[in-house]
């Protein structure tokens, strides 16, 4: 066990190594992005252009929904094919291609009813109901008490340092699908948001460098290597999931580096345990929405979890 | 030589290109912030914060909202294949209390505007469907990518889906109203219908 650990530090700190090398051309390289950016929002010709491309591309591509998909980005986009490896086309930062996300096909038919295969769905529908009276009975009550006696700031800056600390996850996750300048991105992110945000308190990049976050996680690498969800899965506490996104997380534990940090296991489960409340605090209410929305919770939540994970992986 | 007339060519060609788009283009992104901005208008009144709709302004936001919302392309399709099996009765009362039902919850979430920015990314049509995506940003700094389906009837656009994050609400209910006509019936799906919808 302490020889893997030590493996994947050592891992880690290489990543931390090369990316450092890289740090100063990754800072010339955002001027060249930020400047490319502004001229491209001020030009309505190149947009037309884009437009066509990019609906002449979703024609040309096949039937399958998850097979064209040009995400919106405002400079070089990336389009990944469904089944097989990705193959990523570079466009030019001329063509500004936004979200066309179903061939014409789907614009029309309305009858298709695709979600997650959901064959333990009694099992499910239980852990549903037991997951909802946790959110009541204790989690609600315990974030409540805890919003009313912190401050937002604090709150929001706890959430920016456990968010900051998963760096590892993000930038290996941008490596393994091929995603340059999305992993470059991130790493600007982490040594900023650590140095000069104070661990991560403040998101300096996202307030002064205004940089994107990328949030990568091994279920969206799988599927972007053409893995399937599988089946549905709820999990007790840790809520919806599914057979993929279940391997994803459990491969995401190793570059988690509070596993690392902590050296204590049984301290793992009160900080997991506090990041869980702080976060809750801040969106105390968007459940009850989601429920009062909705006729049937359970699927609701169950087809919201499929479409919100093949949204972000074909980003 | 060669080189200044190429040059003045390239230009004046730009020029042709950056002249206005075909009228149509911008359409879709108009309809939505004519919309937008009037229930903004509405909403944002200067002491209203916390404070829940009174029914005058309730009444004005329907009115806004049912302008722009295409409720039977919404409801149909959001039964899918179990539309066909519908009596013409059954389709206009589904489409009424499916109405009412989104506008429920439309109504619910904009309560809780407190000013958040919208931003208008762009557009993409094609024949006369078109997609608009915009970008919600919170206060606490959140991004939430939105998307409007719209669809063309005549002059006017109409929208007949909402994707927030990705997951289009349309789909979304589709798998629910599928899952509640399949393990009970039809039946049972209106009366939970009527009970979202009465007042509590």
């Amino acid at each position: 066990m302490k020889k893997t650990s030590g493996i994947v530090l050592m891992a880690f700190f290489a990543c931390l190594l090369t990316g450092t090398l890289s740090f100063a051309e990754c800072l010339d390289n955002q001027q060249i992005y930020r400047s490319e950016h502004t001229l491209l929002y001020s030009e309505s010709a190149p947009l037309e252009e884009g437009y066509t491309a990019g609906l002449d591309k979703s024609k040309a591509s096949s039937k399958e929904p998850s097979a064209d998909v040009s995400p919106f980005l405002f400079a070089s986009s990336v389009a990944v094919k469904g089944k097989g490896a990705p193959s990523r086309s570079k466009r030019s930062s001329e063509h500004l291609v936004l979200a066309q996300v179903e061939p014409k096909e789907e614009f029309q038919d309305g009858n298709d009813l695709e979600t997650i295969a959901d064959p333990l769905e009694s099992i499910n529908r239980a852990i549903y109901h037991f997951n909802d009276k946790l959110y009541f009975w204790l989690l609600k009550p315990v974030a409540t008490g805890y919003k009313a006696v912190t401050p937002e700031k604090v709150r929001v800056g706890m959430k920016n340092v456990f968010y900051n600390l998963a760096f590892p996850i993000r930038f290996v996750n941008c490596l393994l699908q091929a995603k340059g300048k999305a992993a470059c991105d991130e790493f600007v992110r982490f040594f900023t948001n650590s140095t000069i945000g104070m661990g991560g308190f403040l998101d300096v990049a996202s307030n002064k460098l205004e940089l994107k976050k990328y949030n990568e996680d091994l279920g969206q690498t799988l599927g972007a290597y053409g893995a399937g969800p599988g089946f549905f899965i709820n999990w007790p506490i840790f809520g919806p999931s599914s057979v993929r996104d279940t391997f994803g997380s459990a491969g995401d534990a190793f570059l988690e580096p509070l596993n690392y940090m902590i050296p204590k296991s049984k301290y793992r489960i009160p900080v997991g345990a506090y990041n869980t409340i702080n976060k809750t605090s801040l969106s105390i209410g968007e459940y009850e929405s989601l429920k009062k929305a909705a006729l049937d919770p359970y699927t609701a939540i169950r087809d919201a979890y499929y479409q919100y994970r093949r949204a972000q992986i074909r980003e | 030589m060669h080189r200044r007339y190429f040059f003045w060519v390239a230009l004046s060609l730009s020029l042709l290109f950056t002249g206005s788009p075909p009228a149509l283009a911008g359409m879709p992104t108009e309809k939505i912030k004519e919309t937008t901005n009037e229930i903004l208008a509405i909403v944002t009144v200067p002491d209203r914060k916390d404070v829940p709709l009174n029914a005058e302004m309730k009444k004005k936001i329907r009115k806004a909202v049912d302008k722009r919302f295409d409720w039977e392309e919404m409801a149909r399709r959001s039964l899918a294949r179990h539309w066909k099996e519908r009596t013409e009765q059954e389709k206009t009362q589904f489409v009424v209390l499916f109405g009412q039902l989104l506008e429920r919850t439309y109504l619910d979430k904009v309560e809780g505007y407190s000013g958040e920015k919208v931003v208008y990314l762009g557009e993409s049509i094609d024949d006369n469907y078109a997609v608009v995506n915009v970008k919600i940003i919170t206060a606490k700094n959140e991004e939430i990518d939105v998307a409007y389906r719209l669809r063309q009837k005549g002059n006017d656009w109409l929208v007949y889906d909402i994707s927030v994050a990705g997951v289009s609400l349309v789909n979304n209910y589709r798998v629910q109203f599928n899952s509640i006509i399949t393990r009970s019936s039809y039946a049972s799906l209106v009366e939970r219908l009527k009970e979202k919808i009465a007042p509590d």
